[in-house]
C-alpha cells in the first residue's frame, strides 16, 4: 500500500513520558535497557572468553580479576552473564515474536473471516491450550532432541494460542463498529481493513501480554535447561549456570547465587515494563497499583 | 430519467438464533421507494421501524432477502463496487465512523486509495476538501478523538463527498448536535445538495429536520411502508392514522395547538408478535372492526401519494375540511 505519507502509529503521543513517571515503569525501563545492552554488546563488554577454560582458577570468589568470581572450570561468571543475557533474550524476544506475530496474523483471521474458519482456529487454538505446558515441552524435546531450536519451537506452540486468542476477541469486537462499517461502504477490501484499520486498534493489549510473557520465557528457558533439556552445556544459559552451581553448591555457593541475581533481575524488569506499559496505554484497565 | 436509487419490494430477515430453527424475523417487508437525481427523500419512522436496516441493506452491509436494488438503473447484484464508489454514507455516531489511528487528513482522502484513483498531492487534496465543509487546514493533523461533535459530522461530510457521489444515505445526520450546529450541518447539505446535484437519503425521527431537507417523505411501521408523499402535503394532511400521530407528537411553540386526540398510545409492537390486520390497529386512535381482521394494502391516495389504510380516503376529506375550518 502506498501510504507512506501519513503515520498510522504514533497516535498516543507521550507514551514515554508517561512511562518515566511511573517509578515501575522507569526501573522496569531501565533494567530492559541494560540487559538489552549487555546482549547486544557482550563481545564487547565480556572481560573473558564465557567458554574458555581455567582449571586452576575454578572455584574463585568475586575478585579484581573475576569480579563475579569463576565456576569449576574456572569460567569466568561475569562474561558467562553477560553472554547468557544474550542467549536468554534471544531466546525469549526470538519465539515470543514468532508466537505474537503468529497469533496476531491467525487472530485477525479469525475474527474477521468466515464463521466456519472461526471455529476451526478456535478449535485448534483451545486444543493448543488444553495441553500442560511442561509435558508438551517434554515431549516435543525429546520427540526432536534438546536444542535452541527446539526449544523456540516449543515456545511458541505453546504460548500463540494465547496471542491468538486476544486479538481474535479483540477483532470481533471491533469488526461491527461502524469505522469499520464506514470503510465496508465506502468499498475498502478485506486487507485494508485488516491492515490499516484493525491492526493498529488491536496490537496495544497484545505488546503489553508480550511484554509480561518474555520474562515467563526466560524463566522456562533456565528451567529446560537446568534440567540439561535446553541450551546444551557449555553454551552459557543461565539455567545451566544454575545448574552447574547447584553440583557445587557446598564448595562454591557463590555461582548460585550470581547465576541467579539475573535471572530475577530480567524477570522483574520485562514484568515492570509490561505494567508499566499496561497502565499507560490502558487506563481503564486494573486500576492503578499504588493506591 | 432513471431514479439514482430504486428499492423494489425489498425484504430484509435476520435469522432467529435457534438452534437447529432456520426461523427468520422479518425486519423489512416489501419496501418500495425511489430516489430521483437531486432529490432528497426523508425515510421516519419510531426507533426499531426498520430505518437504519434499510440503510444498511442499500449499501450492501446487510445481506437483503427479498426484492432488489437498483442503482442508476443497474441492479446491484453481489458486485457492489459501483454502487460504493457513487453511493456515500454518512453515520449517525460521526466521531465513531472515523477510525481512530489515522489522521483526518488521511481519512478524508481514504476513498481515493480505495479505489485506486489518482491522488498526486494528498495534502492538497485533503485542505480542498476540509475547506469544502468550511474546516480549516490545520484539522487534518487531528486525530478523531481530537474533534467534537460538530467537526466530526463535516469531516464525515467531507469524506462522503470526497469522489462526488450521486447519492448520500444519511443516517440521523444530526443526532447529538446541539441546535446552532444542527443548522449549520443542515445548510451545508443544502449547499452542496445544489451544488453538485447530489440525492439524498435522509433517516430520521426528527420532523423538523424532514421539514427542512426533504422534498419527499417516506413513513415506516414495523418495517412497512405506511404512508409515502410529498413533504408539504403530509405535513399539510397526513392520510395515515401513524403520520398524523407523529406528526401531532411534534413539540409545538404552542402547547395549545396539541391535539391530544391524535397522540400515540403505547410501545411499538415487536416484531417478533406482529398484530393480525392492519399492523398499526393496537395503537391506532381510529380504529375500527375491519382494521383487526383485514391487512390494507398501500394505495394511492392522491396529491401523488400512497397511505396504507382503509380509511384514509375518508379521512382526506375530514381533514380537508377541518384545515378550511382552521383557516377561517
Amino acid at each position: 500500500m502506498s501510504c507512506a505519507d501519513e503515520t498510522s502509529l504514533g497516535a498516543r503521543r507521550g507514551i514515554g513520558r508517561a512511562l518515566l513517571a511511573d517509578p515501575m515503569g522507569l526501573a522496569g525501563l531501565v533494567i530492559v535497557v541494560l540487559f538489552l545492552s549487555m546482549a547486544v554488546f557482550a563481545p564487547w563488554i565480556a572481560p573473558y572468553d564465557p567458554i574458555a577454560l581455567d582449571v586452576k582458577a575454578k572455584f574463585q570468589t568475586p575478585s579484581a580479576a573475576h569480579w563475579a568470581g569463576t565456576d569449576h572450570l574456572g569460567r569466568d561468571l561475569l562474561s558467562r552473564i553477560i553472554w547468557g543475557a544474550r542467549l536468554a533474550l534471544g531466546i525469549a524476544i526470538t519465539s515470543v515474536g514468532i508466537a505474537g506475530g503468529l497469533g496476531l496474523i491467525l487472530g485477525l483471521v479469525a475474527g474477521y473471516g468466515p464463521r466456519w474458519l472461526d471455529g476451526l482456529l478456535v478449535l485448534v487454538f483451545d486444543s493448543m491450550s488444553s495441553l500442560p505446558m511442561i509435558f508438551f515441552a517434554l515431549a516435543v524435546i525429546t520427540v526432536l532432541g534438546p536444542g535452541t531450536a527446539t526449544l523456540i519451537l516449543v515456545i511458541v506452540l505453546v504460548s500463540f494460542p494465547a496471542y491468538a486468542r486476544l486479538i481474535r476477541t479483540q477483532t470481533l469486537a471491533l469488526a461491527g463498529a461502524d469505522f469499520i462499517l464506514a470503510e465496508r461502504v465506502m468499498g475498502a477490501g478485506t486487507a485494508r481493513i485488516l491492515l490499516r484499520h484493525l491492526l493498529p486498534n488491536v496490537t496495544g493489549p497484545l505488546v503489553i501480554l508480550l511484554c509480561m510473557d518474555i520474562p515467563v520465557v526466560i524463566m522456562l528457558e533456565a528451567g529446560l535447561s537446568y534440567l540439561n533439556l535446553g541450551v546444551k552445556p557449555p553454551a552459557p544459559s543461565w539455567g545451566n549456570m544454575l545448574s552447574e552451581g547447584y553440583n557445587a553448591l557446598r564448595q562454591a555457593p557463590h555461582v548460585v547465587v550470581v547465576a541467579g541475581i539475573p535471572l530475577v533481575l530480567a524477570t522483574l524488569g520485562f514484568t515492570f515494563l509490561g505494567e508499566g506499559l499496561r497502565d499507560v496505554l490502558d487506563p481503564r484497565g486494573a486500576g492503578r497499583r499504588w493506591g | 430519467m432513471t431514479a439514482v436509487l430504486d428499492l423494489r419490494a425489498l425484504s430484509v430477515d435476520l435469522p432467529l438464533g435457534g438452534f437447529l430453527t432456520r426461523a427468520r424475523l422479518p425486519i423489512l417487508c416489501d419496501v418500495s421507494l425511489s430516489v430521483g437525481r437531486g432529490e432528497s427523500v426523508a425515510l421516519v419512522g419510531e426507533s426499531g421501524s426498520g430505518k437504519t436496516t434499510l440503510a444498511r441493506a442499500v449499501m450492501g452491509l446487510t445481506p437483503i432477502s427479498g426484492g432488489s436494488v437498483f442503482f442508476e438503473g443497474q441492479r446491484v447484484d453481489g458486485d457492489l463496487a459501483r454502487l460504493r464508489r457513487n453511493a456515500a454514507m454518512m453515520f449517525q455516531d460521526a466521531t465513531a465512523s472515523l477510525s481512530p489511528r489515522l489522521t483526518v487528513g488521511y481519512l478524508v482522502t481514504e476513498p481515493f486509495r480505495i479505489h485506486g484513483l489518482p491522488l498526486p498531492d494528498p495534502a492538497a487534496t485533503a485542505r480542498d476538501l476540509l475547506a469544502r465543509v468550511g474546516l480549516p487546514p490545520a484539522i487534518a493533523r487531528r486525530y478523531p478523538h481530537e474533534l467534537s461533535g460538530g467537526q466530526a459530522r463535516r469531516v464525515g461530510v467531507a469524506r462522503a463527498l470526497a469522489l462526488d457521489p450521486r447519492l448520500v444515505v444519511a443516517d440521523e445526520p444530526t443526532a447529538g448536535l446541539d441546535v446552532s450546529v444542527q443548522a449549520e450541518v443542515l445548510n451545508l447539505m443544502h449547499d452542496l445538495r445544489a451544488g453538485m446535484g447530489l440525492a439524498y437519503l435522509v433517516i430520521t425521527h426528527n420532523l423538523a429536520l424532514v421539514r427542512h431537507v426533504a422534498d419527499r417523505v417516506v413513513v415506516l411501521y414495523l418495517g412497512r411502508v405506511v404512508e409515502e408523499g410529498p413533504t408539504a402535503r403530509i405535513f399539510a394532511a397526513p392520510a395515515h392514522p401513524y403520520t398524523a400521530s407523529l406528526i401531532a407528537a411534534e413539540p409545538k411553540p404552542d402547547p395549545r395547538r396539541r391535539r391530544a386526540d391524535l397522540a400515540i398510545r403505547g410501545e411499538v409492537p415487536s416484531v417478533l408478535r406482529r398484530p393480525a390486520g392492519c399492523e398499526f390497529h393496537t395503537r391506532c386512535p381510529l380504529v375500527r372492526d375491519l382494521c383487526r381482521s383485514t391487512p390494507p394494502d398501500l394505495v394511492p391516495v392522491g396529491d401523488g401519494r400512497q397511505a396504507r389504510c382503509h380509511f384514509a380516503d375518508q379521512r382526506q376529506d375530514k381533514q380537508g375540511e377541518r384545515h378550511a375550518v382552521d383557516h377561517r
